[in-house]
């Protein structure tokens, strides 16, 4: 075996190939970190929206977007007593008839971003189970409750959406009168309305959905409920296969963040090659004499590998850094919510796999080409 | 007889054309001679020198070096058996440009069981018998070339082969420079018993051997036919 100082030395024998390597693999590990956070960002706070232990009805027929449901008034009553085994926290049974609307709000200043409004009553605790009032109160008739990351929407301070503030729908001025949080999930993003403030603004006499939570119920009970009362044509889904079909939706934005990030880590493994390429051939004279004086090609090999994974551990390393402090925490705002970016343990295993498999994979078709020439030829070499 | 070789043919492929750089050549060495190797370029001087040193094979016949079957080794067999038993002087010394002279001298003795301070003795001895103590921590760059030469040949004693081979070592030195390797290489077949074979331009350098031998398309010839061995 070759000493690790030969390995070293030969790293600072070309300090900008040094560079080259050390900042290209950098740049591929930390494409690859965001595009894992970014994707996983995505696909988690999807899952972590929808739970398994509620049903949402739906207008048969729109089970694809609760925005565009429409479902009679009536089926809110008539699901908490027609299905029994639902949830029912201090007496009252766990059914919240919700509309559901997609438009633009205004905040002092005239900012204007779209945002998914949610029109409630107090029902909407019991089985939206992860909202908590983490700040002043519930919206009352002419107020607005904002989640937890709603300013990032606007991209303004959280100071700018504090209860006190207002926000406008069309000429409509409304009262923040608190801030939710839901962790991990979409309805962070949103704004509650109080329902009927909600349906006087988008002039619906229906609701969007019934939100159940089972407690002794199965999906079938309220199944069975939507088959008894067909003429509410209802139709019943599971919020958590909502929430996943909603997140294979988004499967082509997934898809193009990482053909994006793999064509800008493609164009740097390219030059990387090249560099590589270069500077091993104008070593085959000395990796032939050293073969001359008794190394075995795998020797050679194995230090010309060690030589490379330093410069790309390095850069790995250096991707990790700069993760942490511009992707890390950081919170994406998306049509469908915001979310956060983690560099998760999977994620840094995910960015340290790369950096290994850069050294070594990316090493060998330079390193094969240079230690392939017959020795006598290759000692002739210049 | 320490070197052996009958039949020596060594042949290659380029394209359709097969190329025979030696043919049927039989040579016998004894132990701690010094070999002068001649003749014209492309004459297969530094073909019959690499299968010497187990750097290529033969494509036949026989090749016995202090009875070790050479022409019957595997590439892996003659790596190990070189890191044992040659030491290769090359014409433009090829030292490692980022190792220091000691580093240089040092590389066979990685391959060796030895502590530390074992390589550390021998390769310091190794530079005094070249004389080059004083430049040990001396990168090639920082060398003249008759003094990388010298650390080349320290590399190549290091481990203490019995078998020296040198492919015109002293073609890129000057006259003095060029004296100094042969009193060295002299001094090593004389004091320290090398078998050496010597490839050389120079009928100067080929003086200070015990025997020449002249190659000439391939085969020893003997008396040399060419005109200016003639004269002489
Ligand atoms: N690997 C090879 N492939 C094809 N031909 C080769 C190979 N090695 C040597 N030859 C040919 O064999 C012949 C002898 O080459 P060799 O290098 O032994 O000559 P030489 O006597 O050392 O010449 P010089 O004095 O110029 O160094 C040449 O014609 C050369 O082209
Ligand atoms: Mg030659």
């Amino acid at each position: 075996m070759l000493p690790i100082t030969y390995a070293i030395r030969n790293l600072f024998r070309d300090p900008s190939r040094l560079l080259q390597t050390v900042g290209g693999s950098a740049l591929v590990v930390l494409l690859v970190i965001a595009a894992a956070a970014l994707t996983r960002g995505m696909e988690g706070v999807l899952e972590a929206t929808g739970s398994a232990q509620n049903v949402i009805l739906v207008g048969a027929g729109s089970e694809e977007s609760i925005e565009r449901s429409e479902v009679h008034l009536d089926a809110e009553s008539a699901a908490a007593t027609a299905v029994s085994g639902l949830s029912s926290p201090l007496g009252i049974t766990a059914a919240s008839g919700e509309i559901l609307y997609m438009a633009p709000l205004t905040i002092a200043g005239g900012h204007e971003e779209p945002a998914l409004l949610r029109g409630v009553t107090e029902k909407a605790l019991l089985v939206h189970t992860r909202v908590r009032v983490i700040e002043g109160a519930y919206p009352s008739p002419g107020q607005v409750m904002v989640g937890r990351l709603m300013y990032r929407r606007f991209g303004v301070e959280a100071l700018d959406l504090a209860p006190g503030r207002t926000i406008a729908f069309g000429k409509t001025e409304f009262t923040i009168s608190g801030i939710f949080e839901a962790p991990g999930t979409v309805l962070e993003s949103e704004v509650w309305f109080d329902r009927n403030d909600l349906a006087t603004l988008t002039q619906r006499d229906t609701l969007s959905a019934v939100y159940l939570r089972l407690d002794d119920a199965e999906f079938d009970d309220v199944h069975v409920f939507t088959l008894q009362r067909n003429d509410l044509e209802l139709s019943a889904i599971r919020e958590d296969k909502y929430y996943e079909k909603l997140s294979s939706f988004y499967a082509p934005i997934r898809a193009m963040t990482w053909v994006t990030a793999a064509l800008v880590a493609a164009g740097a493994i390219f030059g990387g090659l090249n560099t590589l390429y270069a500077a091993f051939a104008s070593r085959i004279r000395e990796m032939a004499t050293l073969q001359s004086i008794g190394y075995t090609r795998t020797a050679l090999l194995l230090s010309l590998v060690q030589e490379s994974l330093l410069a790309t551990l390095t850069g790995t390393l250096l991707a990790f850094v700069l993760a942490m402090f511009f992707l890390d925490g950081l919170s994406i705002p998306l049509s469908l919510g915001t979310f956060t970016m983690e560099l998760t343990p999977g994620i840094i295993l995910t960015g340290l796999g790369t950096g290994l498999a850069l050294g070594t994979f990316g090493t060998l078709p330079p390193a094969l080409r240079c230690l392939k020439p017959a020795l006598p030829v290759a000692l002739r070499s210049s | 007889m320490f070197i052996t070789i009958r039949n020596l043919t060594k042949s290659f492929k380029k394209g359709p054309n097969l190329i025979t750089p030696l043919q049927n050549l039989s040579l016998e060495a004894p132990r701690g001679e010094f070999l002068a190797l001649m003749g014209p370029s492309g004459s297969g001087k530094t073909t019959l020198l690499n299968l010497i040193a187990g750097i290529d094979s033969p494509t036949s016949g026989d090749l016995m070096i202090d009875d070790h079957d050479v022409a019957r080794l595997s590439r892996a067999q003659l790596t190990k058996w070189r890191s044992r038993h040659v030491g290769y002087i090359f014409q433009l010394y090829h030292l490692v440009p980022i190792l220091s002279a000691f580093e240089n001298v040092e590389l066979p003795l990685l391959l060796m069981p030895l502590s530390r301070s074992e390589r550390r003795a021998r390769a310091d001895a190794a530079l005094d018998l070249v004389g080059l103590s004083d430049r040990a921590q001396h990168r090639p760059p920082e060398l003249s070339g008759g003094q990388e030469q010298r650390v080349a040949i320290a590399r190549a004693i290091v481990h203490d082969p019995e078998l020296l081979v040198a492919d015109e070592p002293t073609g890129d030195l000057d006259g003095e420079s060029a004296r100094s390797i042969l009193a060295l290489l002299t001094s090593l077949s004389q004091d320290h018993g090398k078998t050496i074979v010597m490839v050389t331009h120079d009928p100067k350098a080929a003086a200070v051997a015990n025997r020449v031998l002249h190659l000439e398309k391939g085969q020893l010839v003997n008396p040399p036919a060419t005109p200016a061995s003639a004269v002489s």
